[in-house]
């Protein structure tokens, strides 16, 4: 027995030993003159699939000959809270890929890139405080409202330009026996989406400044106009215009729930754009969330490719790699198709992309390329309008308790509380 | 005298060494940390920045007046008594009946741990699917006729609420079950022989000999169930991501939140301490008592 | 706490009188309705897990259909997407894994019991001083101490190393907990027993490893099988403490897909879970064998 025990000590130390030999040096941000590495934080979706950032990351390597990119792929769902946790134990990657960079620019963490690389290359910039951390190399419209058009006809509903004319359509599909809006609540997000939508359109389409305003302090959630649009999302709980238990359903099977036609209508951000099967291209429709006056008012938000580190041992083959990256059209190819992500590159249309695109995509494109009124998407704009800390969670749980409480105005209350303490540590 | 002393002492030096290095770990690796986690409670840290200033009690007096802290405090402790109670119950009652000796038995026994062995990642997120309005227990339950419509498992505060502490209860169930059936392995036989003897029925003998042997086994099983829940994150995250409306978001939960989203890290972390501070209280009355229980019994 | 096995005074033991055949039939009844209740309740209790693998092994619309049903057309679909997912991290993940798992559990499992053993034969202020200390490393969440640990293992060299993540197992909750089974089951040791072995001049190591451990085998069994358990379903201080540049375990390299909200495709986060699930679930199978082996072969109660 003693000789076993031997044994198994003696086995768990060569493994310990093959272990200490397995891990790489600790230089891993290379401090040898020939080659630097840079980490780069990456995630992955259905259409950002391992394989996609291998080629992209490849060819945008090119251009930066004497880097190696490390990737460092998040696997948790909150990109910012990893990042975070990995500024703390002192890996704070080179790269980020799609972070919310208005929560890292106080502290000075992110280097914006050059202005004229920006305005040279994008139709526009996402500034914070002037500065552009993020090639806004595709933009969004949260929420905008996909419709299922054979419900419609069979409820006798038309796509609504007005709040009324909305809650109008709502009641006929009821009566007709259609579920008239699919939300799958039990993620927050797409609980807020009707939130997002009536703040978007009320509050931010009569003043585009509001969040600005906001953070000055001048104007409060608890404002009457703010409470009055927030009552709208309470109004369609206690109107019982969404799916049963919407709270209980997830996002993924809100998606599925929607493609098979078990509601009508799903407000959502424009990613949904490719999950839409294929067979349903001519059946689904989108209009924008309507306003009280029937105005156009579209709730705009520009994503994009990757932040640069300031603390980047290489700053100008980071910023090489990231260009590069970012102005490679075969990169948004998928974004596009899969995500329903809008091209937002300087001097090549949509039609360059050589992509077969739905009927929806083209009509929720084509609010991108008109001249309309523009603002921000409320808690999910990421340039100066970007809600600071926790306050984009709380907005969604505000969503998620209005229906649970009529005390809409509490809630708001409970918005500004969350503001303050959010901005207090800053 | 003296010389057995010092021989006794130095035959103790290999032992008392092996015993150093764990004493010189623990205090590298929780003692440490946590008494930084302290010194960090005492400061603004915010998580951006690798400086902060001293600020004495103040996230202490802050969180007296936090009310989201407070709300993820009362269900987490609610959370804690209810699925120690229902862990207890369950796993004593699973005990006693898989305490048999041929080979099914012991294949259920083997079954009973699994809840354990997954992470709670896994457990969260199965859950989390089989109780959606189209999931396998609305399907079971309107089936059978239980109820007319699906019932909202996770989408009212409340139901949110009792769903996350039926998960959690199953989780712990799996570990419940396994120590009274190691405590059910001591008790003597001939206890319940004579018992029988005496014309006891099996209730009465469950009352009068299996409850109050596994007084020790209850100690170690209600405590170490307190402990886990109280400081539970994973599961939680996974079956309702804190909802509906931050309903059922554990003190775990907002400290990280606090900490990294809100990047008020001083904060977060002076919460950590009361949490801690929390369930030593708890851990140790409850302790006490139930030893005290056990002396008695 | 543990009763002795003695027989209760002036009663003999029970001795099987001859049943008629109607006893005996009853009696088999009695026994075979009990068997199939227990039956029901435990697989009415594992049905999640069940599920987990039955589903892995369907179609997505299989899983939407019928999601109870064993698959009548099992596919492999989701299991392979699953294992061609992030380059290889399965392969090295599970590799790190194991590195980990057994490393931590080969050293803990000898620190606990020694430390246990020595403090067991402390004064009981001590004692009782030491184990309220240990407590604490049950009830602090991980992610409290863990950014400091990163900050204490930097100072010494080993952060983003195995060792260090290996060495940061070994002083925390893990360590708590192998003492307090090693201190619950060491109070039923026999005190003459160690006192005739130190009479006889043997060192505390010696007494430990030849009389103690074999004594304590069922607490080795139940801390070998909680802290592989653990250890292996530990996913962050694996993440944070190895970080991303080390190469991962495979607990890390899964989760990605099964808290990934925005995939509708469950056939594929049930082929995750699946995996996930797969080794820790196998691995204590097996351990039950060989931990029952040794438990029946080491007894000498």
């Amino acid at each position: 027995m003693y000789r076993r025990c031997l044994a198994g000590a003696a086995a768990a130390s060569l493994l310990l030993l093959a272990a200490c030999s397995s891990s790489p040096s600790q230089s891993a941000t290379g401090t040898s003159a020939k080659k630097v590495t840079l980490t780069y934080l990456t995630f992955l979706t259905p259409d950002l699939t391992a394989q996609f950032w291998a080629k992209s990351i490849a060819a945008a390597a090119k251009s930066v000959p004497g880097v190696t990119i490390k990737q460092d792929v998040d696997p948790t769902t909150d990109r910012d809270t990893y990042a975070k946790t990995l500024l703390q134990a002192g890996q704070f990657p080179d790269l980020l890929e799609s972070i919310t960079p208005s929560l890292y620019t106080s502290a000075g963490l992110l280097t914006p890139f050059p202005a004229s690389w920006i305005n040279a290359n994008f139709i526009l910039p996402n500034n914070i405080k002037g500065n552009d951390y993020i090639p806004p190399t595709n933009s969004q419209i949260i929420p905008l409202v996909y419709y299922n058009k054979a419900l419609f006809a069979k409820a006798g509903a038309t796509p609504p330009t007005t709040w009324a004319e909305f809650i109008a359509d709502c009641a006929k599909l009821k009566t007709a026996g259609v579920v008239p809006i699919e939300l799958g609540g039990h993620d927050s997000f797409a609980a807020a989406m009707p939130l997002t939508g009536a703040l978007s359109a009320d509050v931010l389409g009569s003043d585009p400044n509001w969040i600005q305003q906001r953070y000055a302090g001048t104007v409060k959630f608890a404002d009457p106009n703010v409470v009055a649009a927030a009552t709208k999302m309470r109004t369609l709980v206690t109107d019982n215009y969404f799916e049963p238990d919407a709270l209980s359903v997830s996002y993924a099977q809100s998606i599925l729930n929607f493609n098979a036609g078990k509601a009508a209508m799903y407000p959502m951000g424009s990613w949904y754009l490719g999950s839409i099967p294929k067979n349903e291209w001519n059946n689904i429709g989108v209009f924008p969330w309507p306003t009280n006056n029937g105005s156009l008012v579209i709730p705009f938000s520009l994503g994009g490719s990757m932040a640069v580190s300031s603390k980047t041992p290489d700053a100008a083959g980071a910023f090489k790699f990231a260009e590069s990256w970012s102005l490679n059209p075969a990169n948004l190819k998928s974004l596009i198709s899969g995500d329903g992500a809008f091209p937002m590159l300087k001097g090549k249309s949509l039609a360059s992309y050589g992509l077969s695109l739905s009927p929806a995509f083209y009509n929720s494109y084509s609010y991108v390329t008109s001249t309309n009124t523009k603002i921000s998407s409320m808690s999910w704009a990421t340039n100066d309008n970007a809600l600071p800390g926790n306050v984009t969670s709380d907005f969604d749980a505000a969503a998620q308790a209005l229906f649970s409480t009529s005390n809409v105005l509490g809630q708001m209350q409970q918005l500004d509380q969350d503001w303050a303490s959010a901005t207090a540590s800053s | 005298m003296k010389p057995l002393r010092i021989r006794l002492a130095r035959l103790d030096t290999g032992l008392g060494a092996i015993a150093a290095l764990a004493m010189v770990l623990y205090l590298m690796f929780l003692i440490v940390p946590v008494l930084l986690s302290l010194k960090t409670s005492f400061t603004n840290q915010n998580i951006l920045f690798p400086t902060s200033k001293f600020v004495g009690l103040a996230n202490y007096r802050t969180a007296l007046h936090d009310m989201q802290l407070r709300s993820s405090i009362e269900f987490t402790l609610a959370l804690a008594v209810a699925v120690t109670i229902v862990a207890n119950a369950a796993g004593l009652c699973f005990a006693v009946l898989l305490n048999r000796t041929s080979l099914s038995y012991r294949v259920l026994r083997t079954l009973a741990f699994l809840p354990q062995v997954i992470s709670g990642i896994i457990a969260g997120f199965v859950w989390s699917w089989m109780l959606s309005p189209t999931g396998l227990v609305n399907h079971i339950l309107t089936g059978s006729g239980l109820v007319s419509q699906p019932v909202n498992w996770l989408g009212t505060p409340q139901l949110a609420q009792l769903s996350a502490g039926l998960v959690v209860s199953w989780v712990l169930s799996g570990f419940t079950t396994v120590v009274y059936l190691a405590a059910l392995q001591n008790i003597p036989r001939e206890l319940y022989e004579a018992s029988s003897i005496d014309g006891a029925s099996s209730r009465q003998q469950f009352r009068m000999i299996t409850f109050r042997m596994v007084a020790p086994a209850t100690t170690i099983s209600v405590v170490i169930c307190l402990i886990t829940v109280l400081k539970l994150y994973d599961i939680i995250t996974a079956l309702t991501g804190g909802g509906p409306a931050y309903a059922t978001r554990s003190i775990a939960m907002y400290i990280i939140s606090v900490g990294f989203s809100n990047d008020a890290y001083g904060y977060a972390s002076a919460i950590a301490m009361v949490l801690l501070v929390l369930t030593a209280i708890i851990a140790l009355s409850v302790t006490t008592v139930l030893r005290r229980r056990e002396v008695e019994l | 706490m543990i009763a002795q096995r003695t027989a209760v005074p002036g009663v003999a033991p029970r001795s099987p009188a001859p049943l008629r055949q109607a006893e005996r039939t009853s009696r088999a009844l009695r026994r075979s309705t009990r068997l199939a209740f227990a039956l029901l309740v435990i697989l009415a209790f594992v049905s999640p897990i069940y599920l987990t693998i039955v589903n892995a092994f369907k179609t997505n619309a299989a899983i939407a259909s019928s999601p109870q049903s064993v698959p009548l057309h099992p596919t492999l679909r989701n299991v392979s997407a699953a294992l061609s997912q992030p380059g290889h991290v399965l392969e090295l993940g599970l590799r790190n894994s194991l590195i980990v798992v057994v490393c931590s559990v080969a050293l803990l499992i000898p620190l606990g019991s020694a430390f246990s053993f020595y403090i067991s034969r402390k004064r009981t202020r001590v004692r009782a001083a030491v184990m309220a200390a240990l407590a604490a490393g049950l009830m602090i969440p991980p992610q409290i101490t863990v950014l400091p640990i990163i900050k204490i293992l930097t100072l010494i060299g080993l952060d983003h190393t195995y060792p260090g993540l290996i060495l940061s197992n070994l002083g925390g909750g893990y360590l708590s907990f192998a003492v307090f089974v090693y201190v619950g089951f060491m109070r039923s040791i026999p005190a003459e027993v160690i006192l005739a072995a130190r009479i006889d001049g043997a060192t505390g190591l010696r007494i430990w490893w030849k009389i103690v451990m074999p004594l304590v085998r069922p607490a080795t069994a139940t801390v070998g099988i909680f802290l592989s358990l653990w250890i292996w379903n530990d996913f962050l201080n694996p993440l944070l403490i190895i970080g991303p540049l080390t190469g991962q375990t495979v607990t890390v390299g899964l989760y990605d897909a099964v808290s990934n909200q925005v995939q509708p495709d469950y056939g594929l986060q049930f082929g995750f879970m699946f995996l996930a699930a797969l080794i820790p679930v196998a691995g204590y199978l097996l351990a039950q064998k060989q931990f029952r082996a040794g438990l029946t072969a080491g007894s000498t109660r």
